[in-house]
């Protein structure tokens, strides 16, 4: 993991917004008045968010908020009822006339997101190497052998490139995660969206992931983070979001957010877990 | 026995052996076919296809293939014995394994689905790179399984007048008049066919184990 | 006359060949049910030396056709002088050979069975085999129930491999019609309803016995 560092230095560099057309922005995700429901239950209400390219975007909010619901809408995998999000510029899941996107234009969209699980869905059918250069090979059409040295250098930089040649269900959960943060890496995705990514982790594997996760944001990726660790998010974040029943009630940067929080419900949420 | 009943005997386990196998290849992939039609849910198709597949596993295969051997030609279709009772054992052995793989489908995990979209793949790529690999593996247990009662419901084709292995035990004894021996021998090479299947399926359920992760 | 006409004129021999292909199967399984049974005992240790011997027989049916196993008791047992006729093979194969299948259902259903449940019985003083019929087989066999119905399907659609020994059952019936009249297709359709009918009538029942199971409380021990 050591080389992380060594090769981190890209800088976050946003554009001008595009004249005239309020849709097209250089931010990597553009979320406008977004809303949701799951039968009759509002998940989202009228939420926007703009995540500029290089930063590190936490959502916070206790279970049942809406945050993994939100992060999901992102890549279309939530389809919102309402609202629009934009990827790089380029709207996802629905096309200018407002009729839904081909599998093929949604796939397309979706390969410039990176994302990676609470529980990890590596494929148990393919080993480790597999696993980071299928999506390369059979979405970008990369040559395997560019995609395998891709891979290789990925899983050098999540340290798990001794462990290529082996099966999914011989690591354990925070070998996993990293192979996962290579597999979504390896797209060159233009945001990693990461959905509670060390809740499923035993306590003493949480730190290995984090360290990955902080390393890339050194590196200048776009995150957007789902989480329940405190002290991580107030390190890594240049935003933080505080989600509640589906609305944003509170977005900061992590250290007016973690110090001088604005309303009571984010004072109590912060009181219970530090 | 001689040289000959030998000879016959070894005849009819390798008629067996090929009427079963090509049945089981086309059983194998029609199966995955119905399957994947009745996932579609088109209205009246499904209907059918519920239809067939009760019939198929309720109608014992000598009946099917006499009805298939014995109906042909009053459709004006001269079917060849051997064609029948491929026919008679391919639409009994699709009816399972059509089942087989569909609940592998459904059972197939929804997180691994999404993780291949979120990576850009589309439903096919999907299908075909990760899906289909991991339910044939998970499914593989039970389509051995299939095999190894296609290869016992076999002898019904001796209906319809192929020497199998079964009945070429008949035609042993009209000459030897010592029944017993041909038998014996038969069940020894039944039990070497099938008994191999038993042993290929607890493989095939080892490797489906180390699948669940 | 039209060809179901036909048939119907001759719906007698339609229904004495149901009536012969549920004699047997009737006949067959109950005797079945009760080799499975009578195999369970013999496998729960009261006669050790037995176990292995007992375990590679019922393995060994288990791989063979039910037909070669008729051809056995038909074509083969004269060699010893048991002279059995085609209806007694049948009969006698059918039994032994689904005996020995339900024999390997209970036996995997007995390996999960709760150990706790037998030392209880043992501390009120049960003997071996009170237990074994008090306790243990009725428990099995409500558990097994749903494998027990697919056995049964395949039992009744084995009655028809008789037809090649000669038996007059349901599907003989159907190809000596087929032979005097020529109308092959209309007489197997009704043959096939018939099997199809038993089957789904034989389903339910497993069903029916399901929900007295659960109101029972066997699901859940």
């Amino acid at each position: 993991m050591s080389d992380l560092h060594a090769t981190a230095g890209r800088q976050a560099t946003p554009e001008p917004p595009a004249a005239g057309n309020s849709h097209v922005t250089t931010a990597a995700v553009s979320i406008r008045n977004l809303s949701k429901s799951f039968d009759d239950v509002e998940v989202l209400r009228d939420v926007n968010l703009e995540v500029k390219q290089g930063d590190v975007v936490t959502i916070l909010g206790s279970s049942g908020s809406g945050k993994s619901t939100l992060l999901r809408c992102i890549n279309w995998l939530e389809q919102p009822e309402r609202g629009t999000i934009h990827i790089a510029g380029e709207r996802i899941g629905m096309n200018a006339d407002g009729r839904p996107m081909s599998v093929k234009a949604l796939a397309r969209v979706r390969a410039r997101t990176g994302m990676v699980f609470q529980s990890f869905n590596l494929w148990p059918h393919l080993n480790v190497l597999h696993n980071v250069t299928e999506a390369p090979i059979h979405v970008l059409g990369q040559p395997r052998q560019e995609a395998e040295a891709r891979a290789r250098e990925l899983l050098d930089k999540v340290g798990m490139s001794h462990k290529q040649d082996a099966y999914p269900n011989t690591l354990s959960g925070g070998q996993k995660q990293r192979v996962a943060i290579a597999r979504a890496l390896a797209m060159q995705p233009e945001v990693m969206l990461f959905d509670e990514p060390t809740s499923a982790l035993d306590p003493e594997l949480v730190g290995e992931v984090l360290g990955v996760i902080k390393a890339l944001s050194a590196e200048g990726y776009t995150m957007v983070i789902v989480t329940h660790e405190m002290a991580f998010s107030r390190a890594v974040s240049d935003q933080v979001v505080f989600l509640e029943k589906g609305l944003i009630i509170e977005q900061a940067d992590p250290e007016t957010f973690f110090t001088r929080p604005r309303t009571e419900r984010v004072q109590r949420f912060l009181e219970r877990h530090q | 026995m001689n040289a000959s009943a030998w000879h016959m005997l070894l005849e009819g386990a390798w008629t067996t052996l090929w009427i079963s196998g090509v049945s089981i290849a086309m059983g194998v992939t029609a199966g995955l076919i119905l399957a994947l039609i009745r996932l579609a849910r088109v209205p009246v198709i499904d209907q059918l296809l519920v239809l067939y597949i009760s019939l198929a596993r309720a109608t014992p295969l000598v009946t099917l293939a006499l009805f298939i051997f014995l109906s042909a030609p009053t459709f004006g279709l001269q079917l060849d014995r051997n064609v029948a009772g491929i026919l008679a054992l391919t639409l009994n052995t699709t009816a399972f394994n059509a089942e087989i793989w569909r609940s592998a489908f459904r059972n197939f995990s929804r997180e691994q689905r999404e993780a291949a979209m979120a990576t850009g793949m589309t439903p096919w790529i999907t299908f075909r790179r990760i899906m289909l690999p991991q339910m044939v593996i998970t499914s593989l247990p039970g389509l051995i399984n299939e095999m190894s009662f296609l290869i016992k419901g076999s002898p019904a084709i001796a209906v319809i007048g192929i020497v199998d292995l079964t009945r070429v035990t008949n035609r042993i004894s009209a000459v030897t008049y010592e029944p017993l021996p041909p038998i014996l021998v038969a069940c020894v090479l039944y039990m070497a066919i099938i008994g191999g299947l038993v042993w290929a399926q607890r493989v095939a359920e080892r490797r489906a184990n180390r699948l669940a992760v | 006359m039209s060809n179901w006409q036909i048939l119907w004129q001759a719906r007698d021999q339609f229904w004495s060949g149901f009536l012969s292909t549920m004699t047997i199967f009737g006949c067959a399984i109950s005797a079945a049910f009760v080799i499975g049974c009578v195999l369970l005992y013999l496998l729960e240790g009261s006669r050790p030396r037995l176990a292995v011997p007992l375990r590679v027989f019922i393995d060994g049916m288990r791989m063979l056709p039910f037909l070669i196993l008729a051809y056995l008791l038909y074509y083969g047992l004269p060699s010893f002088g048991i002279r059995l006729d085609a209806w007694w093979s049948g009969v006698g194969a059918l039994a032994v050979y689904h005996g020995c299948y339900i024999a390997e259902i209970f036996r995997g259903s007995r390996l999960t069975f709760p150990p706790g449940q037998i030392e209880a019985a043992q501390a009120h003083g049960f003997t071996r085999s009170k237990m074994f019929l008090r306790l243990i087989l009725p428990q099995i066999v409500m558990q097994t129930r749903p494998l027990l119905g697919n056995q049964l399907i395949y039992a009744l659609k084995d009655t028809a491999f008789l037809v090649i020994i000669t038996v007059q059952e349901l599907t003989a019936a159907a190809n000596s019609l087929s032979g005097t009249y020529f109308i092959p297709t209309e007489a197997f359709i009704v043959v096939i309803g018939f099997y199809w009918a038993v089957s789904i009538v034989m389903e339910v029942i497993v069903k029916q016995c399901g929900r007295f199971g659960s109101r029972r409380g066997f699901d859940n021990v």
